[in-house]
């Protein structure tokens, strides 16, 4: 479904991805870890179509969209969820997710799914008429993640939803990801808890310094001795 | 008992932080509604009449220069030359008009000459606005964010200079005005006698507010605006085409000003400098309310067109510059982003 092969991409004169190489297939759950600063998001920002890759090729079902620019990645089913949420604070929770399903011009459809992320996310429901803005950490996880449903992506690439949560908030976030993919969703999860992501997911990447340094099933890297060292304190 | 007290408790509450939330608000809307009433006896009803008319004008001229910067961090200096525009436009549609009027007199199209005017000076403001962010502003962003709130506001300032000079150039410094639009006898109202220009540049200026707020609540594109304006990221990220949004926004914020160019011909003639009273007046009216408060656009307006005639009864005309930006320095130094807060985000926190 989506194939990053040989992706650079910089900041100015500060490359940040070198040789970065990876895959997701239909339906996959596939984890992205790795350290502060090692590039994860701005692996994530660059495929969302926020940043132009400098070399390197984006596949995604067959089509190139290296370079192509935000707003039409999204169009061609894929939706970040980003690390600052980037939610507009000042509308209430119902126009943040009608705002979600923009390029969706059925307006059926809209209210359909509308009532689905509700079910999903009751809470979300009870709130739809308060301001995004003024609700809390976790809520407006939710929220964001639930936008980023709205448009119907069949890839969702999810960047630290566990930032700044409680812990049994992590665990609410974790369960409605995996929902998600129960619902045939393909996921990209980037995350700093290795331990839980490791747990939920298929497959991971380990990012380090800007080069991917090691992959496979997450059962088997759960048990890689590095990973164990560098990652879990063990 | 507990459980009882704990509703009442609440209300009580929330009005104590409106006050105090409000508090330059209220004491500036107390004060200019005293204003009013000292005008309104000493200089008779009709200037509170001519107080609205101005007031809607202005107030419709800063919610474009508040959508604007809204949405594209643009201090847009040039705004009063798509007043001038709108009022040559209105001029050069409604003058072939009557001439051809007279001579053929028809009562239906000297009823709507005056809105073909209107109408058109409208239309060509929404192109002349999507030409001037296509060839202005979209070239610039190209380049980076970096200084944008500065660069930008330079470009509009050289706008507006290469507008005026131009228009001096195309058309010479001539006024041109007409002296009313319609030849029905003004209306009786309340005591007052109305122009009925007056009446219709009233009606027109609130009709166009409300239906652009309405546009910006309701509609799908008028909430693309607005996510625009809160969260650039989040609106690309949702699917939003920047750039479309930019070029409407910058469109419509123009064609608000044409056409209020062209429903004033008949107070403001046309002339290359026209547009500069009214683009000072409306950034008072923005820095008075603050930015982006479409609501608050409409009281800051009448206020600052309150100002302006009391200034004009009590002082002489050419004080009319003198007090309201006197004024206006003492409400930047007690509520810095206006008397409402301002809902934009600075250009720092974006």
């Amino acid at each position: 479904m989506l194939k990053v092969s040989h992706l650079d991409a910089s900041y100015g004169f500060l490359q940040i991805l070198w040789d970065v190489t990876l895959e997701v297939g239909d339906g996959e759950f596939v984890a992205l870890i790795g350290p502060n600063g090692a590039g994860k998001s701005t692996t994530m920002r660059t495929i969302a179509g926020l940043l132009k890759p400098s070399a390197g090729q984006i596949e995604f079902n067959g089509a190139a969209i290296g370079g192509v620019p935000a707003h039409e990645v999204t169009r061609k089913g894929i939706s970040y969820v980003s690390e600052s949420l980037n939610l507009f604070t000042g509308m209430s929770v119902r126009d943040n997710l009608l705002l979600g399903a923009y390029i969706v011009p059925d307006k059926r459809k809209q209210l359909e799914t509308l009532d689905f992320v509700f079910s999903l996310f009751p809470r979300l429901a009870e709130r739809q008429n308060q301001l995004s803005g003024t609700m809390s950490g976790g809520e407006r996880k939710m929220l964001a993640i639930a936008r980023g449903m709205m448009s119907n992506p069949t890839l969702m690439l999810v960047d630290e939803p566990s930032l700044g949560l409680a812990p049994h908030l992590v665990a609410d976030v974790f369960n409605s990801l995996r929902k998600l993919q129960e619902r045939g969703v393909t996921i990209l999860l980037v995350e700093q808890r290795v331990n839980a992501t490791l747990a939920i997911t298929d497959r991971a990447y380990v990012l380090e310094h800007g080069r991917i340094t090691l992959d496979g099933p997450s059962r088997d890297l759960k048990n890689n001795e590095h990973v164990r060292k560098a990652y879990m304190g063990i | 008992m507990q459980a009882k007290s704990a509703p009442t408790a609440v209300p009580k509450r929330n009005t104590r932080a409106f006050v105090s939330k409000y508090k330059s608000a209220i004491i500036v809307m107390i004060g200019s509604f005293i204003l009013a009433v000292i005008l309104a006896t000493k200089a008779g009803p009709s200037s509170l009449f001519n107080t609205l008319v101005t007031g809607g004008m202005w107030a419709l001229l800063a919610v474009g220069l508040s959508l604007v910067f809204g949405v594209m961090n643009v201090a847009n200096f040039a705004h009063g030359e798509s007043f001038m525009v709108g009022a040559f436009i209105g001029y050069f549609v409604f003058t072939p008009i009557s001439k051809y009027l007279k001579r053929s007199p028809n009562e239906f199209l000297s009823l709507i000459a005056p809105f073909l005017g209107i109408i058109v000076a409208a239309l060509v403001g929404l192109v002349l606005g999507y030409l001037l962010e296509r060839l202005l502003f979209r070239p610039l962003r190209g380049r980076g964010k970096s200084g944008w709130v500065m660069n930008t506001f330079l470009v509009t300032v050289g706008l507006s200079f290469v507008m005026i000079n131009g228009t001096t150039l195309l058309l010479g410094p001539n006024f041109r005005g007409v002296p009313r639009y319609w030849s029905i006898p003004p209306i009786e109202m309340f005591g007052i006698r109305i122009a009925v220009e007056r009446l219709v540049a009233f009606g027109l200026a609130m009709l166009t507010i409300f239906a652009l707020w309405l546009f910006l609540q309701k509609s799908r594109t008028g909430r693309a605006i607005r996510a625009v304006s809160q969260d650039e990221t989040g609106a690309q990220l949702v699917g939003i085409n920047l750039n479309n949004i930019y070029s409407l926004t910058f469109a419509l914020a123009t064609a608000t000003a044409a056409m209020a160019g062209a429903c004033l011909l008949f107070m403001f003639q046309a002339y290359p400098t026209v547009g500069l009273k009214p683009l000072y007046f409306a950034w008072y009216v923005v820095m008075l309310v603050g930015l982006g408060n479409i609501a608050g656009a409409i009281i800051g307006g009448f206020i600052v067109a309150l100002l302006q005639t009391a200034t004009q009864q009590f002082f002489g005309i050419s004080w009319e510059d003198v007090i309201p930006t006197f004024v206006m320095v003492l409400v930047l130094i007690v509520a810095p982003s206006g008397i409402f807060g301002s809902e934009v985000k600075g250009v720092q926190e974006q």
